[in-house]
């Protein structure tokens, strides 16, 4: 194949080389509606082979003879012109963009400029106008509801953090599904580390994509499918986001753009509580169903007596006094501990350009202080960004990018570590108002308190024995991420002759994060004189302080040369071929205080501050290269039918030498067929036809250090404990968990689609439909071995995932007219993916999850399924209970439970313009899938959900049976107890269907006209009111939470609602103004 | 101007310039983790494997199911072994603990390149040691086909009696290869004895005479022939404990307190009134060393709860286990707290068996004697208190017949074990019916009949991952040697 392609090369070269004219034309050619430079037009003598090209300035050389020589200027999505030449050498002019044929320029893979027409595969761009609609501080999340066969999930939606985007399911069971990252041709690092010990008790830092300012960006294409990815090679195999960023205009005056907005963030959905009973639980039930209970002043729970409204004594009693308040529910006790988060994002950007040259600079930042009191939930942004382009005289061109950014953040963590401010609060008995227990100052609220005698104690006041004050850990409990970014590339170019260019691009990328958990030191005695606290009930923690440092550094070489040629009138072609060189270094260092002894002096954080050796968590360099080679062969017909044939080979560092070489091809087509029909009457309702197909293989490599096994440092971990070593001066080394596999293949994922594009009414209504199955086989993976083979893993090649589905995009202008017009647009996506096979004997692989609930990949089912005991049911799904204690009987195995993916997405939007007014509206949803709740679970736990309310004793199960001889019986008598069901059903009752209907942006502008601003030097000026997350609608039975919040950061564990932080909603004003 | 030659050229040198590129790929040797290890470096990691084990999941399990601690009523961490109702997935830490830190590095170091009989004579001891606890905990197990991850992805089981003849076999082999003449010393790194072999050959030798015994009630005469082999080649038995000694240091310290700190400190286990009221019916002075007091009134006392009797008590304050066994959670005192893998008074007391079975020759009182002697030392109190309580106390009385005999040197080994040793002991109730007072937790979800637990359930990871996983065994299945 590489031979081929060569000869191909040198083929296509000597045809061209065979011209030699005798008189020289040149000129420049622009865009008619920007006045743009246009590189890349096709400039031919009518009635010969004679053709040229233009260069990125748009300038062009043509050697002409014959009589009355015609020029013909061609471009994609432009309209032809025949311009006959006199006797002047120059010719400039300018195209018209011709709509009609729907001539969108699409930036693909390699940042290589195609027309839409011609790409067999699905492409979907958006604008940047289309994509800050909502004003969402993300770049992916902007995405969410616009594109069809994009999976965003956009977790709290507060600025910073996490969100995920896969494209077609994802084709990997182990590894990254997340789609590549490109921005202006160089992919850069999307990781998503989520912070703390793990997904039970983690920070969310959100992923590095969202460094991304949305306002440098000015288009960005999904490219959905391998064969649009195929030139990444293997890294796209989950399809990539092509991000191209604003430039300057050349030989425009320089502009400049300020925009601001500024957003109130307010909570998306809390769940619904029980407001009948309080703090406590019940003791005894006499032989006439007489309840009695203990309010137990120090319990988290709210399985007390029913509401009496009565003034009663509660919490601590300190110097001979109990507070007293009255014992009914304090309905919005959570919801008031939140307040209004605030945030404010400032764009300013110049650009503009010489003859020669362009440049965009712009700076921003993004201040953001979320929904927990006080200024411990803040992230702040700051970015410079700066391209430029230049020509030089001699055919020679230029561009660098560069961008910085800056992320300081301090924010909560969530799940159930005890610096979870939401799991504490989610703790607080009903009858307790938590905004009362600000004052940490105040005896019956805080920690080492001062009492009457004005001494300082050794004592806490706060009535929670099991709980810490929330305020107190927002106070005391720190959790700061640094970042520093350096992105960017740096091209330059040669165009000997005006059918070969020459391209080099170098890419970096680059950064240091820098984290910094704080956990206080403390031990507290309850103050209680009352006798209701013991001496058992003492608060104590060793506190720790944990450094996490994370540096990536990655780097991209790209060389392409790219030779076009002009077969005749109907037949044109482009080869390229390419070199790609990357490499990747990653070194994380994670360090803390002894992880036993903790901290020696309270509120030290300093690791000189350890409790004993300081605690190496990681300490891990990796390094990975891989060098590709590739071609793109283009060819067209009659500009109707077009081939595309690409072809890769990789060699990886990470494979073992004799497989790590490793070869994949692609080919798309494009036919047009509305051309054969525009003499019809069929164009006069169907404008523009368009069907497409490809098939694409795709290789990819494996993380480094996969094919020995290692050892390790002795750590002999307990369930909660460890025996560290050195032990004294005794060193000890153990094997390390995994099997390494020395003779690992690359991965193959291969793909199908075939979709067609249709305009109808001059382009009133396009729609655009694609069929795709992919299958990704001989997964590396990393299998769960028996720990009875002495390891606990064991790196295989296996396994096959299976994604199909079908994605439909709809737009129509429905409405238009003078001053008016309304367009509507929506999207269908339907993916069902199937693990096919794992390892034979192994059906199935966690990818997440805890004990009590696994996420898996398992055989013959959808990728994601939670799986954990349950509930028993019988054949009608009828609960079975037990014949003497009326409660569910749980499942003797766990059983799956449902995949977090939904079963299908859609949305729908409409944009509306009035004279100068724009509004703008987009609802998405997704439908099917389910997820896990520990926010339900707590509650459940806690008694403080709606479902505990109601009746709690002398109810039967609903719709339970019992098991009489073996037959189901339906249960009319049997009652049961809440308080002995809910505290500690099975795991499976925490599945929630994950449904939900979203308003996911709103938008009202108001752009003010030229003759409006014409007495000032205001070039452009737009306010606006917006919002994004706005409204969510889900099922009764999510009484809990957002679907879309999870607590293990954008990875393969999805669904997972370990009392994760709420979301939010954003809403604000907007403003932008150009000079 | 540019030609077909030169690029031609250009794209030559591309292509020649790839074959460099081979050495530019070698860039994936791991720098993190060093892909071998001498026997002396993973020695202590099987040791301090043992440690965890038997010092702290065991320990709570065993401690539990012996009776001698209960679940403290104001927490839950350990209720469902009071209900005999643990999940497989309680048993994953253990299993883990067993097969992937004790028994794989013990393999690594009997498989070594490097030579080094003793560290190698140490592993198969250990070996030993970790196979006939986890068969005595869970019955048939992965042996054969274990620790094989290469060969066997899903390794078979074998059966309890298979399991205990190995494990003669691999104290024979500990034993020859601690003979070696000369051989590199051990030293430091070796945490049980310092690399002293003749120690270790004691402890081997004890070992094997704990395996035979535990036959006794399923082969005696199998059991009668490997003691008296034993005994044949005049052996020494253990005078010393075969413990590990923790520090203060954080990641150091004794695994139970270790693991309460983990915890923030939560108190779960507290005395069971089972020993309490057992120990004070004869007077025996070593409970106020098992047990921590809880002041009140005029005289202090142990507070206990009957056992599994946590949700009727929940205001009640409970003595804890003390310093000197590790239990008491906001002590950093119990740090230091030694584990024992096997105990000086143990080795008389299994001695005293031997004897007063008939299938060895000795004074039963003379090792009896020593046994509670040596338990008593052990715990700080004197030689002449043992005394007094030998003519003292009921539980101590040692009559002429063989069966009683073997009784009272079985309760007076389950008293010396307290809080030491729960597993032991409570798997030499389940061999002998010794002591004869324990009860039916109170929080038993087992029916309302005798049952109670009788073995470990296997982990849920075997369950999930093991194609040749045997199946459930009820919790209340006696295993193999148990008749």
């Amino acid at each position: 194949m590489k031979k081929l392609i060569l000869s191909l090369f040198v083929l296509m070269f000597c045809v061209f080389a065979a011209n030699a004219q005798n008189r020289t034309v040149t000129g420049t050619v622009l865009g008619q509606d920007d006045g743009q430079p246009l590189p890349g037009v096709s400039i031919r003598l009518k009635g010969s082979q004679a053709g040229a090209q233009s260069d990125v300035a748009g300038k062009y050389s043509i050697q002409i003879s014959g009589n009355k020589p015609v020029l013909v200027f061609t471009f994609i999505g432009y309209a032809s012109k025949e311009v006959p030449v006199g006797s002047s050498n120059t010719i400039n002019l300018s195209l018209a963009s011709d709509a009609a044929e729907l001539g969108e320029i699409v930036v693909t893979a390699n940042s290589i400029k195609r027309e839409k027409r011609t790409l067999g595969y699905s492409a979907p761009t958006l604008n940047d106008k289309e994509l800050t609609q909502g004003q969402n501080s993300s770049v992916t999340n902007s995405l969410a509801g616009k594109i069809a066969g994009v999976n965003i999930t956009t977790t709290s939606n507060a600025p910073g953090s996490s969100s995920r985007i896969v494209l077609r399911g994802g084709s990997s069971i182990a590894g990254n599904n997340q789609a590549l990252i490109v921005v202006d041709g160089v992919p850069i690092d999307n990781s998503s580390v989520i912070g703390g010990a793990s997904s039970l008790a983690s920070v969310d830092f959100g992923n590095r994509g969202n460094d991304i300012n949305p306002e440098d960006v000015a288009s960005v294409t999904v490219l959905k499918g391998p064969a649009a990815a195929a030139l990444y090679g293997a890294r796209a195999s989950n399809g990539a986001l092509i991000i191209t960023t604003k430039t300057g205009a050349k030989s425009a005056k320089t502009s400049i753009t300020f925009s601001s907005n500024n957003a109130f963030s307010s909570i998306l959905k809390l769940p619904e509580f029980q407001n009948e009973y309080g703090q406590g639980y019940h003791t005894d039930i006499d032989e006439n169903g007489v309840v009695s209970y203990e309010n137990d002043p120090k319990e988290n729970w709210s399985w007390g007596a029913p509401f009496t409204g009565q003034v009663q004594p509660w919490g601590q009693q300190i110097d001979g006094v109990r507070q007293e308040k009255p014992y009914s529910a304090v309905k919005d006790n959570v919801r008031d501990f939140f307040k209004t988060g605030f945030a404010t994002t400032n764009n300013l950007s110049l650009s503009g350009g010489g003859d020669k040259s362009t440049f965009f600079l712009g700076i921003n930042s993004l201040n953001s202080n979320s929904i927990n009191p006080g200024n411990k939930d803040v992230y702040n942004k700051y970015g410079v960004r700066f391209n430029g382009t230049t020509e030089f005289s001699n055919n020679f061109y230029a561009g660098v990018s560069v961008n910085y950014s800056k992320v300081n953040s301090n924010l909560p963590a969530g799940g159930q570590d005890d610096g979870s401010v939401y799991d504490n609060l989610l703790q607080t008995p009903r009858d307790i108002d938590i905004t009362g227990l600000k004052d940490l100052n105040n005896k019956y609220n805080g920690y080492g308190i001062t009492k009457a005698d004005g001494v300082l104690s050794n004592q806490y006041g706060y009535y929670g024995a099991y709980t810490l004050n929330p305020y107190y850990i927002i106070d005391n409990y720190n959790n700061y991420d640094d970042v520093s970014r350096i992105t960017g590339n740096f091209n330059i170019g040669y165009k000997p002759t005006s059918w070969l260019d020459i391209k080099e691009r170098v890419g970096i990328d680059s950064y240091s994060e820098r984290r910094r958990l704080q956990k206080p030191k403390y031990s507290f005695l309850p103050a209680d004189e009352a006798g209701n606290y013991s001496a058992d009930n003492v608060q104590t923690s060793n506190g720790s302080y944990e450094i996490d440092q994370l540096n990536v550094n990655e780097f991209v070489h790209d060389l392409m040369v790219t030779a076009t040629h002009k077969f005749n009138e109907d037949f044109q072609g482009s080869l390229m071929i390419g070199n790609n060189i990357r490499q990747r270094y990653v070194s994380t260092v994670n360090t803390a205080t002894n992880a036993s002894g903790g901290l020696v002096v309270p509120g030290w954080y300093n690791l000189a501050n350890s409790n004993g050796p300081v605690n190496v968590i990681t300490d891990n360099i990796s390094r990975r290269r891989l060098v590709g080679l590739y071609a793109d062969l283009n060819l067209s017909y009659k500009n109707m039918l077009f081939l595309e044939a690409t072809a890769r080979n990789d060699w990886s560092s990470t494979l073992p030498t004799a497989n790590n070489s490793f070869f994949y091809p692609s080919v798309s087509m494009s036919f047009l067929f509305s051309e054969l029909l525009k003499e019809s009457s069929v164009s006069n309702w169907l404008s523009y036809g368009k069907i497409r197909t490809s098939y694409a293989q795709v290789g990819n490599d494996t993380d480094p250090y996969q094919l020995l096994s290692t050892y390790s440092r002795g750590e002999i971990l307990g369930s909660f404990g460890s025996t560290t070593f050195p032990f004294g001066n005794v060193a000890a080394l153990m094997a390390g968990s995994t099997i390494g596999n020395a003779n690992l293949k690359p991965e193959k994922t291969n793909s199908f689609e075939v979709g067609t594009e249709l305009g109808f009414f001059k382009s009133r209504l396009n729609v655009d439909f694609s069929y795709y199955a992919n299958s990704s086989k001989n997964q590396i993976l990393a299998i769960p071995t028996p720990n009875s083979t002495g390891y606990g893993f064991s790196v295989v090649n296996a396994g096959e995932i299976q994604n199909k589905g079908v994605e439909l995009s709809l737009r129509g202008t429905v409405l238009k007219a003078t001053d008016f017009s309304m367009e509507l647009y929506g999207t269908y996506t339907k993916n069902n993916s199937k693990v096919v096979s794992l390892l034979p004997g192994i059906s199935q692989v966690s990818v997440g999850g805890y004990s009590g609930m696994s996420i898996v990949a398992a055989v013959g089912r959808t990728y994601g399924e939670f799986y954990g005991v349950t509930n028993r049911t019988d054949e009608q799904g009828r609960t079975i209970v037990s014949a003497t204690t009326g409660l569910p009987l749980q499942t003797a195995t766990a059983q799956y439970l449902g995949s977090y993916n939904p079963k299908y997405q859609a949305s729908l939007g409409t944009n509306i313009n009035y004279k100068n007014w724009t509004l703008n509206v987009l609802f998405d949803t997704k439908h099917g899938g389910v997820f896990f709740s520990r926010t339900k679970d707590i509650m459940a736990f806690n008694g403080t959900s709606a479902e505990t309310g109601g009746q709690r004793f002398g109810t039967v199960f609903p719709n339970s049976v019992t098991i009489v001889n073996g037959v189901s019986v339906p249960n009319t008598s049997v009652t049961y107890s809440k308080e002995d069901y809910y505290p500690s059903y099975a795991d499976g009752n925490n599945i929630v269907d994950a449904s939900f209907v979203k308003l996911r942006n709103a938008g009202l502008s108001y752009t003010f006209s030229k003759e409006q601003l014409n007495s000032s030097r205001i070039g452009g000026l737009t306010i606006g009111l917006f919002g994004n997350n706005l409204f969510l609608w889900t099922p009764k039975e999510n009484a809990y939470a957002d679907p879309e919040v999870n607590s293990a950061g954008a990875g393969n564990a999805q669904g997972f609602d370990f009392s994760a932080n709420p979301s939010v909603r954003n809403y604000g004003l907007n403003l932008k103004v150009s000079f | 101007m540019f030609s077909a030659k030169k690029l031609m050229l250009l794209l030559l040198a591309g292509t020649i310039s790839l074959a460099g590129c081979k050495k530019y790929l070698d860039v994936n040797d791991n720098p993190n983790n060093p892909d071998s290890a001498t026997p002396a470096l993973l020695l202590p990691t099987v040791e301090a494997s043992v440690g965890q084990l038997i010092g702290n999941s065991f320990q709570v399990n065993g401690g539990i199911w012996a009776q001698f601690w209960t679940q403290s009523p104001t927490a839950s961490q350990y209720r469902t072994l009071d209900q005999y109702n643990p999940t497989n997935t309680t048993y994953d830490r253990p299993w883990l603990t067993i097969y992937r830190s004790a028994l794989i590095n013990a393999e690594l170091i009997i498989n070594n390149p490097v030579n080094s009989p003793y560290a190698k004579g140490m592993a198969y001891v250990l070996k030993a040691y970790t196979f006939q606890v986890a068969t005595d905990a869970f019955g048939d197990i992965p042996l054969g086909e274990a620790l094989k991850g290469n060969e066997y992805t899903s390794p078979k089981y074998a059966t309890q009696e298979l399991v205990y003849d190995s494990v003669f076999t691999y104290i024979d082999k500990g034993i020859a290869l601690l003979n070696t003449a000369t051989a590199p010393a051990i030293g430091a790194q070796d945490m049980i004895f310092q690399g002293n072999t003749t120690k270790w050959k004691a402890f081997a030798n004890t070992l094997k005479l704990k395996a035979y015994l535990r036959l006794s009630q399923v082969n005696a005469s199998k059991a009668q022939a490997g003691i008296a082999a034993i005994y044949a080649a005049n052996p020494a038995f253990l005078t010393e404990d075969a413990s590990i000694k923790y520090t203060t240091t954080g990641g150091n310290q004794n695994p139970l307190y270790n693991e309460m700190v983990a915890l923030n400190r939560t108190q779960n286990l507290v005395a069971s009134g089972t020993t309490v009221k057992a120990f004070k019916a004869n007077n025996d002075p070593r409970a106020f060393k098992f047990y921590n007091f809880v002041s009140g009134g005029s005289t202090d006392t142990i507070a206990y709860i009957n056992q599994g009797t946590y949700a009727s008590n929940s205001t009640k304050r409970v003595s804890t286990p003390s310093v000197l066994v590790g239990g008491v959670a906001v002590d950093d005192a119990s740090a230091v707290a030694p584990v024992k893998l096997m105990s000086t008074s143990e080795s008389a007391f299994l001695q005293a068996e031997a004897v007063a079975r008939g299938w060895a020759s000795g004074s039963v009182t003379a090792l009896f004697t020593s046994g509670v002697t040596s338990s008593f030392t052990s715990v700080g109190l004197t030689a002449a208190q043992a005394t007094a309580y030998l003519a003292a106390a009921p539980a101590a009385q040692l009559t002429t017949t063989p069966a009683d005999q073997i009784k009272t040197i079985i309760t007076q080994k389950y008293f010396s074990m307290c809080g030491f040793q729960g597993f032991e002991a409570w798997t030499e109730w389940r061999r002998t019916g010794y002591t004869d007072f324990l009860v039916r937790s109170a929080a038993s979800v087992l029916g309302a009949n005798t049952r109670v637990a009788l073995r470990m359930l296997y982990p849920n990871s075997e369950i999930t991952t093991n194609a040749n996983y045997p199946g459930t065994q009820l919790i209340y299945t006696p295993v193999w040697w148990d008749k």
